[in-house]
This record gives structure tokens, C-alpha cells and sequence, in this order.
């Protein structure tokens, strides 16, 4: 699904953001990326999603090699990831089902199923109540969740969260994480970045990374990095 | 075209919604567009009038063939026949002393008693020759090979003028037609690059999860042509109330020119005027679009 060798990534001003980045994801994993801030997480992020490309190395998403010479194929890759923007990126004027919907207009999904999937996927997040308030009116965890329908109704092949924990207080973030690592199943990979370690929980089936300085410093299964450290 | 046509709506809110988050600026380049293309109008139906004026009188463009006092009435025919064969020549026909007599009396008008104080009519019968006026050198050229004729009485200069009229104005209507078609141009590609400025977070969320290029410019290639069409119609509305002002101010007292039918003249306007208007809005869009994309 995503294999990246030896990929570095130094941004035009200079900065080297990540380091020989050595990684594979399969379909159907569940990936907790952990770090501060400025340790490479969202670059990484970047990298799969296309908004960024390698300055050395290989990577490959969804069997799409990433550089820029494919803007064309990775823009139509980009139409199997489901991206969760640490901003939300909603658009404002338009309402919670419209935002859902407006992410899958240009899919290949049947006029007619637009609104189901976007129905669907705003149950799932618990906001049906929500669905015909316009986006500026929702609160700051109520927007996460829309963005997550947004995300997920679109049937994705990868999913990939950017802090979506950020500026939560705990019970919220946990219910988000709980959410986003629901929608995990045999075809599709979940990614999330988060530099709150405490609110990640023991998942036996999940792959923990922890970055520091655009490198990976540990990669373990089942065990989070905070209660290996415990350990 | 199945995504295009069931997406239609959603283009059609969007653009609504672009014109509503700019209406003051957006409602200024509707007006502007409009006075533009109105003066496009004024200008395609001057244009259009002289060009009239000017075949009607270029086909009235005649010259006068005197021959010499030897030939009689059937050497008359003879020459008639011969200069009708002349290439570019449209008419012939013979006017004898009487008709000439008669055409000056005309002319003159109360002043045609000064012909009383000839003893016999001073007039010469001679040959009126209706010709293209473009082959008129060619035609005065071949006069020159025919035996019999005594002068000719060209009019040169004053066709000669008709002729750099009608070459003046048409020069002026490309002119003009080019300075507003590039004007619209730019006019609506900076609207269109102003729209997508105000809506850069949107076109780059809607980049980030795949939208084409296509479905993302779309709304924006609606909000260029709904303004360039209202403009249009504006324009086509204003042109409509001008022509009938004008045709009623000439029409009346100068009945003499041969003004082109009113509502001929309107329609093939308005015709001219909305496809141009949709031409532009659609260019200005594009360009607008792949200026903005660039940037």
C-alpha cells in the first residue's frame, strides 16, 4: 500500500523534514505516527498525500510512484485516500451533508448514492442532528467529526489523520482516535499522526512509529512507545 | 459528461455562490461589460448601416459615355451593345438629347429656365454605364480601345472617395471589434483570477482529495459566462432602445439613405452580440483559469 526507501525530503528554504525514511504500510493496518511537533509527522503525511515530493529516495502509494513528473496520476490517486487536514478544511457557506457530499461528487460513485454515503458516514461520527447546520456554526470537535465523514464516506483506500486530536480536551480526542481507528478493516489502512501519546490505548493490532528529527526512532506492533518507555 | 451533467446543480450553486461573495464588485463588471459590448453594438451597427450606404450608392456608381456626332441611332445600339459586354459593367443605357434635356430640368429645379434662353437643346445624347466600381479602371481602360467614343465622364474622384470610405470603416469596425474582444478578455480573466483568489482554500482543499482540474474550474468558467451574458443582454437591451432612437431621428428627415431594415438590423445584432458575449465569457474564463493555475 505505501513503501517508502530510503526517502528524504529537504523543503526549497532548506530544511531537511525527513531523513532516510524506510517504511512499509499494508492494507488493513492501523498506524499511530507519535513525535513533537517539528519531528517530521505531517511531512510524512505530505508525502503520501502528493503535496510534497521525495528529494531522494523511492515511494510508492497505492502503487503510484510519488514524484512530480505524475501530478496527473496522483491527483486521481489522491481520489482513494481519505484525508483528515489538522485544520479540518471544511468549507465554510455550505452545510455538514454539502462539505460530506462535495468530497465525492468527483468519484465514481452514482449520483444517487452521494447522499447515502454522505448520510451514512455523518451517522457513523453521531452528528445527524447536525447535517444541515452550515460548518461555521459547529464547535471545534463537531467540525473534526464532519471532516472525518468527509473522509471516510468517500470509501477510502487509505486513510490518513493529521493531529486530529490537536486543540481537543481528552475525552474528545479519545472519542475521535476511537472513531478514526473504527473505520480500520481488511482494505483499508488507517494513518494517524499525533504528537499526545498518553491518549493513544494498548491496540494490540496497531503499528506505533515514533519520529524525532524527520527520523524514525522506534517502530513497534501492539505496544505504544509511552508504555514501552513505562515498561 | 455523465459527472459533468449530474454535477450541474452543485456548479450552478457554486457559481452563484462566487457572484454573492463578490455581488459589488462582480455587479461593476456586469455594467462594465455591458457598456463595452454596447459600444461593440453602436459600432457593428454603424459599421453595418455604412457598409449599406455605401453598396447602395457604390451600386448606383455610373459613368457617361459621349460618342461622336457621326454615329446614328443604330451605331448607338451598336456601342450600347458592345460596352455591355465590358466586364464589370453592370447596366448600359442610352439617353437621348430629350432625356438629357429633361434629367437637367430636373436638376436645375426653378433655376432650369436658364435652358430657356437656348434656341435648340444643348444636350448631347449619351450612353449611361452602371459598373462595378472596383473594375472601374478596368472598364474606363477598355473604353479607351472602342472606336466611336468621343469622352467619358468618369466621376473618378468622387467614386474614387466612396471607395476609401468604405475601406476606412471597415478598417475601423476590425479595430474596434479586436480593442473590445481584448478588452472583455481581460476584463474577465481578472474577475475569474479575482474569484479564484477569494476561494483558494476551497480549490486547494478540493485539490487535496483529487477534484480535476475541470470540476474545479467549472464554477468559475459559470460565474465568467453568466457575467459576459449579462452583459450581453444589457447590451442587447441598450443597442435595441439606440437603433430605434436613431432610425426614428434619420428615418423621418432623411429618407433618402438607405437605412437596412430596423429589425433586421436589431436581431442580427442581438444575435451577434449574446454569441460573442458567450465566446468571450467562455475565452476569459479559460484564460483566467490557466493564468490563475500558472500563478
Amino acid at each position: 500500500m505505501i513503501e517508502a526507501k530510503g526517502v528524504f525530503l529537504r523543503y526549497s528554504e532548506g530544511t531537511m523534514a525527513l531523513k532516510n525514511i524506510n517504511l512499509k504500510i499494508e492494507a488493513g493496518e492501523l498506524i499511530y505516527i507519535t513525535g513533537p511537533s517539528g519531528s517530521g509527522k505531517t511531512s510524512l503525511l505530505k508525502l503520501f498525500m502528493g503535496v510534497e515530493y521525495p528529494t531522494e529516495g523511492a515511494l510508492e502509494v497505492l502503487g503510484q510512484s510519488m514524484n512530480k513528473n505524475q501530478y496527473a496520476k496522483i491527483s486521481q490517486l489522491r481520489r482513494s485516500i481519505g484525508p483528515v487536514f489538522q485544520e479540518f478544511r471544511l468549507i465554510n457557506g455550505r452545510t455538514a451533508l454539502e462539505n460530506v457530499i462535495l468530497g465525492m461528487r468527483f468519484l465514481d460513485i452514482p449520483s444517487g448514492q452521494l447522499k447515502v454515503n454522505a448520510v451514512n458516514a455523518i451517522k457513523k461520527v453521531g452528528l445527524e442532528h447536525k447535517a444541515h447546520s452550515l460548518v461555521e456554526n459547529l464547535s471545534w470537535g463537531e467540525c473534526q467529526r464532519i471532516a472525518i465523514a468527509r473522509a471516510v464516506a468517500r470509501k477510502p483506500a487509505l486513510i490518513l489523520a493529521d493531529e486530529p486530536t490537536g486543540n481537543l480536551d481528552k475525552d474528545n480526542a479519545l472519542n475521535i482516535l476511537e472513531l478514526l481507528t473504527s473505520f480500520k478493516d481488511k482494505n483499508t489502512a488507517v494513518v494517524i499522526t499525533t504528537h499526545a501519546t498518553h491518549l493513544i490505548e494498548r491496540d494490540i493490532n496497531a503499528r506505533y512509529i515514533q519520529m524525532s528529527k524527520g527520523s524514525i526512532n522506534y517502530e513497534r506492533l501492539g505496544i505504544a512507545i509511552n508504555e514501552e518507555t513505562i515498561l | 459528461m455523465k459527472k459533468l451533467f449530474y454535477n450541474l446543480s452543485y456548479f450552478i450553486k457554486e457559481a452563484k455562490t462566487t457572484i454573492k461573495l463578490n455581488a459589488m464588485s462582480n455587479f461593476f463588471s456586469f455594467l462594465s461589460t455591458g457598456l463595452i459590448f454596447f459600444i461593440l453594438a453602436m459600432v457593428i451597427s454603424g459599421w453595418w448601416i455604412s457598409n449599406q450606404v455605401v453598396a447602395a450608392i457604390q451600386g448606383e456608381a455610373e459613368i457617361s459615355v459621349y460618342y461622336v456626332e457621326r454615329i446614328d441611332n443604330i451605331g448607338a445600339a451598336q456601342l450600347v451593345e458592345r460596352i455591355k459586354g465590358i466586364d464589370g459593367v453592370r447596366e448600359t443605357r442610352l439617353v437621348n438629347e430629350s432625356e438629357a434635356y429633361r434629367r437637367m430640368v430636373e436638376v436645375l429645379g426653378k433655376d432650369a429656365r436658364v435652358l430657356e434662353y437656348f434656341d435648340e437643346n444643348p444636350f448631347s445624347p449619351f450612353i449611361e454605364v452602371k459598373i462595378q466600381i472596383e473594375e472601374m479602371s478596368a472598364v474606363l481602360r477598355e473604353l479607351g480601345t472602342i472606336s466611336g467614343i468621343d469622352y467619358v465622364r468618369d466621376n473618378r474622384e468622387i467614386l474614387d472617395k466612396i471607395q476609401n470610405i468604405a475601406q476606412i470603416l471597415k478598417v475601423i469596425g476590425y479595430l474596434v471589434i479586436t480593442a473590445v474582444g481584448i478588452t472583455t478578455l481581460v476584463i474577465i480573466s481578472h474577475i475569474i483570477r479575482m474569484g479564484i483568489n477569494d476561494n483558494k482554500e476551497q480549490i486547494n482543499t478540493l485539490r487535496l482529495m483529487g477534484a480535476p482540474e475541470g470540476f474545479i474550474g467549472f464554477p468559475f468558467l459559470l460565474e465568467g459566462l453568466t457575467i459576459t451574458i449579462g452583459g450581453g443582454v444589457l447590451a442587447s437591451a441598450l443597442a435595441a432602445v439606440a437603433l430605434n432612437y436613431v432610425y426614428a431621428q434619420v428615418a423621418g428627415p432623411l429618407p433618402f439613405i438607405p437605412l437596412p431594415s430596423r429589425e433586421d438590423l436589431t436581431s442580427n445584432l442581438i444575435v451577434l452580440i449574446m454569441s460573442l458575449s458567450a465566446v468571450l465569457g467562455i475565452a476569459g474564463s479559460i484564460f483566467g483559469l490557466t493564468s490563475a493555475k500558472r500563478n
